[in-house]
């Protein structure tokens, strides 16, 4: 199933991601991360992650490791 | 079963973090650099050399032999690397301040010399690490900490367009300008920063790529603001576009 792996402690909460996602599927999370932010998470309940990338191609710090299609 | 599409580059430093404001457009830049050089294979025979400036902490990132130059001798020194050993793959990451300000005339006599390195320069229109002055490419009217009622024509004259002045040097093999605001532009953006690294590997002459970047935290934005900046105000003056590339025999 197609997914994207986020590691929160290197979100600085820029949030360029979520506009990104063509599904809406990143929100921001309730937690504070080590950096003092409010990092983003991936909620995919659904499964509709296309694994375009689009984020993680978007996202300035590598905090979106990974990216699974398929 | 699913395929990885995407992946933190093996080329970078295990356990790095990038030092940068949130939002701002090196992170992407220097992420492009470290995909073609992976991609290229250059991993094990890459100097680079390190710029002042945002761009200084390239060494704590990206796992080549990386040298540290004064502000703006970052091609002088990428020169005198190249020429002492000419197998190696030698390219520079810095800033517009730094390539094209206090650097301006070792950037411009590397191309019009032609020597066979790689330049990737950073348009941000100021002077990023310390805390936004106005720099070689501050737009008319911008407001910077050093030009407080906007770049005024009369005292401070034009921004100059980097890679157009660039593609004038007859030294030059492949000169282009690429945005950073969107995903597709992303992807350009690391077409071209491959492009200019095979055309150092072929041996072509000088390969330049001016990016244009936000900077949030100097601008005073959102960074999803200052993408709209980028994009609505910035490449309306910095066209991005191909402007030298000797294969395409594309001339200004
Ligand atoms: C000889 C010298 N002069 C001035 C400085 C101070 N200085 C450090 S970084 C910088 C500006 C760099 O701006 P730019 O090259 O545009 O890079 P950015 O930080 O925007 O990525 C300056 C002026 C310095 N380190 N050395």
């Amino acid at each position: 199933m197609s997914h994207i792996v986020i590691d929160d402690k290197q979100c600085k909460a820029c949030y360029l991601c979520i506009d990104e996602c063509p599904k809406k599927l990143i929100k921001v999370s309730d937690k504070v991360n080590n950096l003092g932010a409010r990092p983003v998470e991936f909620y995919d309940p659904n499964g509709e992650c296309l694994g375009c990338a689009m984020c993680a191609t978007r996202c300035p710090d590598l905090a979106i490791r990974e990216v699974y299609r398929g | 079963m699913a395929t990885q599409v995407f992946k933190v580059p093996d080329i970078m430093i295990d356990g790095f973090k990038f030092g940068f404001c949130p939002g701002c457009d090196h992170g992407v830049a220097m992420r492009l650099v470290a995909e073609c050089l992976d991609e290229l294979n250059l991993q094990e025979n890459t100097i680079c050399a390190s710029a002042i400036g945002c761009s200084v902490c390239i060494y704590d990132y990206i796992n080549v032999d990386t040298i540290e130059a004064p502000h703006g001798r970052a091609i002088a020194e990428a020169t005198g690397v190249k020429r002492a050993k000419p197998d190696k793959f030698v390219f520079t990451y810095q800033g517009d301040g730094d390539f094209a300000s206090i650097g301006l005339a070792e950037s411009m006599h590397a191309a019009l010399r032609g020597e066979k390195i790689s330049a990737i320069c950073i348009n941000n229109t100021n002077y990023g690490m310390t805390g936004g002055q106005l720099g070689p490419t501050t737009m008319v009217g911008q407001v910077t900490t050093t030009s407080p009622t906007g770049r005024n024509l009369e005292y401070y004259g034009y921004p100059m367009k980097i890679a157009e002045q660039f593609a004038l040097c007859d030294g030059v093999a492949f000169s282009a300008r690429v945005s950073l605001d969107t995903v597709p532009n992303i992807r350009k953006a690391k077409a071209a920063i491959k492009k200019a690294f095979e055309y150092q590997i072929k041996g072509l002459g000088f390969s330049f790529v001016e990016i244009l970047s936000s900077c949030p935290t100097n601008w005073r934005m959102t960074p999803q603001k200052a993408h709209d900046r980028v994009r609505d105000e910035m490449m309306k003056v910095f066209v991005p576009g191909v402007y030298k590339d000797i294969l395409e025999s594309k001339q200004v």
